[in-house]
Formats: C-alpha cells, structure tokens, sequence
C-alpha cells in the first residue's frame, strides 16, 4: 500500500507541470517533429536522410543509359568499324560532400549497354590484374587444348570517365543540396571527346527544430 | 529517465518495510539506498579517468576495451567518440571511422531541441540530455575523421569530410562556431589534391578564424599557414592579396629559398596529449523564488592545462619544432563558459522545482520529506561529458624536402629539454605532391624490446659523438 502511495505522492508533486507541458509539446511536436525532404522533379522516391541514396544513383544509371545509347557516337563507330565499340571505365572522381559509392551506376551502365548488344565493356585496369595472374597460372597448369594465349586482349576504343560535383546551401535546419554527374566518353585513339552524359538532382531538405 | 526510476524503486522498496524498522535501521537502509544510487549514477567522468590512466600507462587497447563497454550497441554519442578516437589511437583507421559515421549521423538524428530531455534536465539533471557534442568537437569529429582517410590514403574522402564541415559551419550561421584548424587542414587537403583555388580559399578562411579569435581560444596565426597564403597567392598571381599579406606578417625572408623546383612538401600532425576531463562541484545559492539558499551541482574543470611535452623533429640534417594549430583544451574551456549561463539557469530551477517536492512530501509526512530530500540530493549530478579523448593540442609543421624517402625522428621533450620518447617514421615524398604524415603522442611509454634497442642506439651515438 505504501509503496503505491510514495509514486501517487511523487506523481502530484512533481510531474502535474511535467505533464502538461509533455501534452502540449506532443501536441505541437506531432505537427513538426522529423525530417522532411522535399524533392525537386523526380517520380517515385524514398528518402530518408537526404543523402544521396539508391534512388539517385539510379536516376543517374537510367538517365545515362538512354542518353549514351541515342547518341551518335554509336552509330558513327557502327558505320566505320562494322562492330561494337569496346569500352572501358575508368575513374568517376566523388568530389562532392557526401561519400558516395559510384561503382553502383556505374555497374547498372555497364549492365545495360552490355545486354544492349551494341557496345562492349573490357576489364578495368583493377579487373586485368586478376584475369592476367589466371592467365600466367593457366599457361602453367592447364591443358594446352583450354589454354587462353597472352596478348589476346581486346583493346578499349573509349575510355569512360567522369566526377560527381555538388552544391551544398544550408541555414539551420534548412539544406538545398544540388548533386551533378558528368560523365564523358573519350575516344582513346585521337582523345576526342564522343559524349558528354549530365545528370542533375536536386533536392530541398527540412529539419525540425524541436523533437520528443 | 532511466536512473530516476531506478532510485524511486530503490526508494519504494525501502518505505515498504519501514514500518517494522526502528529509526537506527531505517538510517542503514537509507544509507544503503544512497551507496547504490551514487553507483548508479556514475558519472561519464569516472569513465573518462579510468580510460585516460590506461592511455598514460600506454594500454589503448584496454582504454578501448572499456570504451567498449560501456555502448555495444553504438546509440551514444560521447562512447562512441571515445571509441572511434580509440581505434584510432590503436591504428585500426578504417573502423575509426566506421564508429565516427555511427556518431555523426546519431548527432544528426539529435538535431533540434528536446522537450521531455530539456524537463528532465530541470527537474532531475542534465546528464538526462542526449550528448550532441558541442560545435568544436562536431567539427573536429569530421578532422579526425578526414585523418583516417589520408592515413588510409584515400584523399577524396578526406575532402569529403571538410565539405561537410563547411556544411556544418554554413548552417551554424555565427561564424564564432567557425574553427580556424578544420579550415587549415581542409586547405591542406584541397592542396594534396593539386586544387590550388579551393585551397586558397580555405587558407583565407582560416587566416581570418585564427586572427579574430586571439586571446579567446584559438592559438595566433601560424607561421605556416602565413607562408601558405604568400605561396599560393605568389603561384596564382595574386599580387595585391600578396602585398597586404606580406605587410601584415613583417615576413622578411620570403620567399624561403631553402628548397628547389622539384622538392615535395612534409605536413607533419601531431595530435599531442589528452583534452581535459570536466569535473563536479556544488554550491549553495540563493534562490529569491523559495528564499533559501540551494544546493546546485554544475561541471567545472578542476585543474588547470597541464604542460605538454614539446616535439623535436630531425630530417635529414634540418631540425625543427612544431607549431600549435589547434588548442582543444582552450577550446573545451570555452565551450564551458559559454554553456555555463544555461547551465546555472537550469540548475536553479531545478533547485527551486527540487525544494518545492520537498517542501510538500514533509507535508504529508516528515518520512516522506526526508526521502524525496535524499532523492533530490543523490540524483543533483553535473553533467561531466566533454569528449576527452581528443588530444590536448594539435601541433603542425611543414617543410619541403627532396624528393625520395626520408626519415623522421621525433623526440618528445619534457620542461627540462630531456628526450622523454624518440620515434622514427620512414616517408616517401614525391615533387610537386603533399604528404601528410600524423601522429598521436599521450605518454612516454616503456615498450620492452622496442624500447630497449631504441636506447641502445641513442647510447651507441652519443659514444660516437
């Protein structure tokens, strides 16, 4: 009995003002506790923080796919050479604010070009060093019916770089975030540049002031 | 909220039994409840100083082991600054920063004031409030982890790191939350990756940070980064900006001569000594609302900076000291006076709102008004958390050297000009290119096989001599 009396008497001493202004506060808080991110010109998205997420990243790969594939750099090399162009990736430089991965679009153009059937992809520089130690190994112990030759390598007639860049303007709790993704296709034998890819997002981002 | 109901229970369970107790009993029980709750109440202080007496005896592991602890689960912010810095301090980059991202995204989640955290921080005590770090420690959070990445050699990263720092000090608006190391060593870094402009830019910002801050918290405008501003602004043909520069730093022996076309530059970081632990004091203050004076507990620093070791650095046959570029601990002691109007303000009305239950349990019964008295009295903690495993300063110096490898010799020096600790570091400096190389120094430490050939060949030179 007492022990139920000691919390009644704790409750009215010192919680009554807690309370109330809790009550209040939840009910204020409701209306403006949590992040809201409002997205300038995109379809279906979920974000969270506002960082740039899968959804950018797949923006970018769609945008860049279409755009890559329309050009005429293709259908020049296509006229000229009676076959796929091969490419190759090289770096895309990350010099915005946020650490963003961009092996994931890049892997999706990848993915897409190739499935295209009009252009084709070599190892990255990275990948060779792999393939090149199999290749030594299997010129040791494979049969000489499997053995894959060295200096059979397919040479690159593009080379694929690029940078993602951002702007970043914030005020409190107030963030306009503006990311561009360049990306340009250069022709290795004359480094002409064959295509330029771009892609913009932008994005508005509110915090709340107050939380729980 | 979590140890209130743990004293309250505590509290229940004792006045369940005092009606067969006698009143001698009824003072052990107290007693007791009093023992427990100060245990349970262990403030982030005693942490602090049982990881720094591991750090002194040179056992980072066990100072991590105890940072470890104490948030497995990674939802404090203050343990796992401390961890992060600690995996640093043992070495291990990589999850340094995966434990520092954990810390910044918590700190972004605790954007915005607190209702229920700011009344509990009236009514029971502010350690109640969630950690969010204060503006320096926020900024250097993103430095420390900008140190990372260049230790892992990944420069793009790091600059990631210093854009969101900028970020962070757009958003701040008052530039006095602008700190004038983070703008250095971003400059520094814009000027590794051969981006000249944005590293001016970031020496400017820097140079303006250092010159309005004199006397308050910040270390005066080093000679470095003064050198910096000359070069940069000689190499981008910025004459007038030269001009004013030179008038303003009285540098006479500019431009240096002392290094050729193809030299590289050494940015030597060395993160030295331990930020200071706030501690607890209480006084009694008057308090109009109740007329009668309250006791208040607030955090303090109990002892003032402790002297640093002083580094030597020998390359080649150049020998040179460092410079301060960052006073942490000047900067933890500013912080604290800028809180403490905030801090008393709460305290006070947590006395007044802590007498007034009082006040009314001795209504109901004098039992009860004693009781709530020990409540209110074990639960009147000062908040101690300040993130003190950052180093006491942060020391720099830059030097161009040819081009190859060199080695680094670094002895620490006490008062008395003794070599107190001698370490060397093997770098490859390449022309044209920045590179960095830092270090985290906290105490002399005896290491048993290392150590003892070190001493053989400091003996077998001054033989030689």
């Amino acid at each position: 009995m007492k022990n139920g009396h000691f919390f009644t008497l704790i409750k009215k001493i010192m919680y009554p003002g807690l309370a109330a202004i809790i009550a209040t506060s939840l009910l204020l808080g409701i209306t403006a506790c949590g992040t809201k991110v409002t997205r300038v010109k995109a379809d279906s998205v979920t974000d969270l923080s506002g960082n740039w997420n899968d959804t950018d990243s797949r923006l970018v790969a769609n945008e860049m796919i279409q755009d890559a594939l329309s050009r005429r750099w293709l259908n020049d090399f296509n006229r000229k050479y009676h076959k796929s162009p091969a490419v190759i990736v090289g770096t895309v430089r990350n010099l915005s604010h946020e650490h963003i991965n961009t092996r994931t679009f890049i892997a999706d153009m990848e993915r897409a070009l190739i499935n295209s059937g009009q252009v084709d992809f070599v190892a990255s520089r990275t990948e060779r060093g792999e393939i090149r130690d199999e290749r030594k190994d299997q010129d040791l112990n494979a049969s000489a019916a499997t053995r894959k030759a060295m200096g059979q390598e397919t040479g690159a007639d593009f080379m694929l770089t690029g940078s993602i860049n951002s702007i970043v303007d914030a005020s409190g709790g107030k963030q306009v975030r503006f990311y561009q993704v360049d990306l340009t296709l250069i022709d290795m034998a004359s480094n002409r540049k064959v295509w330029l890819g771009q892609k913009k997002i932008k994005k508005t981002i509110e915090k709340s002031s107050l939380r729980l | 909220m979590g140890k209130q109901k743990r004293v309250t229970e505590l509290l229940s369970r004792v006045f369940c039994r005092l009606n067969d107790l006698s009143l001698y009993s009824l003072k052990a029980a107290l007693l007791i409840v009093l023992v427990n709750s100060l245990q349970a109440c262990a403030t982030y202080r005693s942490r602090a100083l049982s990881m720094r007496s591991s750090l002194l005896q040179g056992q980072p592991q066990q100072a991590l082991a105890i940072a470890q602890a104490k948030d497995r689960r990674h939802k404090n912010v203050i343990a796992s600054l401390d961890t992060g810095m600690l995996w640093r301090i043992n070495h291990h980059y990589a999850t340094s920063n995966k434990i520092f991202e954990i810390a910044r995204q918590e700190i972004e989640a605790l954007y915005g004031v607190s209702v229920t955290e700011n009344l509990a921080a009236v009514t029971i005590n502010e350690t109640l409030r969630s950690y969010q770090g204060d503006h320096y420690e926020r900024l250097l959070l993103h430095a420390f982890m900008a140190m990372n990445y260049i230790q892992l050699n990944d420069l793009d990263d790091a600059r990631v790191e210093m854009l969101q720092a900028d970020v962070n000090m757009q958003a701040w608006h008052d530039t006095s939350y602008n700190d004038a190391f983070v703008r250095y060593l971003a400059g520094m870094i814009f000027e590794a990756l051969g981006q000249d402009d944005d590293a001016l830019i970031s020496y400017r910002r820097a140079y303006q940070r250092y010159r309005d801050k004199i006397g308050l918290e910040a270390p005066r405008v080093p000679f470095n980064l003064q050198h910096d501003l000359l070069r940069l602004t000689t190499k981008m043909h910025l004459w007038n900006e030269y001009k004013q520069y030179k008038k303003t730093f009285a540098l006479n022996r500019f431009p240096s001569s002392d290094h050729s076309q193809n030299d590289g530059q050494l940015v030597i970081i060395l993160n030295n000594g331990l930020a200071p632990v706030r501690g607890e004091a209480a006084i009694n203050i008057y308090a109009r609302e109740v007329q009668k004076q309250l006791r208040v507990a607030f955090p303090v620093y109990l002892y003032p900076k402790t002297s640093l070791m002083r580094a030597r650095i020998r390359i080649d046959n150049k020998q040179l000291g460092l410079e301060t570029v960052e006073d942490i601990d000047a900067l933890a002691r500013h912080a604290l006076t800028q809180a403490m109007p905030g801090i008393m303000a709460r305290a006070i009305a947590r006395a007044v709102i802590k007498y007034q239950s009082q006040l009314s349990a001795k209504k109901h019964s004098d039992l009860e008004g004693l009781l709530m008295t020990v409540t209110n009295l074990i639960t009147e903690r000062a908040d101690t958390r300040s993130w003190t495993t950052l180093p006491e300063e942060i020391q720099l110096q830059r030097v161009f050297l040819p081009a190859g490898r060199h080695n680094v010799h670094i002895d620490m020096r006490n008062a008395a000009g003794q070599v107190v600790d001698s370490f060397v570091q093997t770098v490859t400096i390449n022309p044209h290119k920045l590179t960095f190389l830092i270090h985290r120094w906290i105490a002399p430490v005896k290491k048993q096989p290392v150590k003892k050939q070190g001493r053989k060949e400091n003996d077998s030179q001054s033989t030689n001599r």
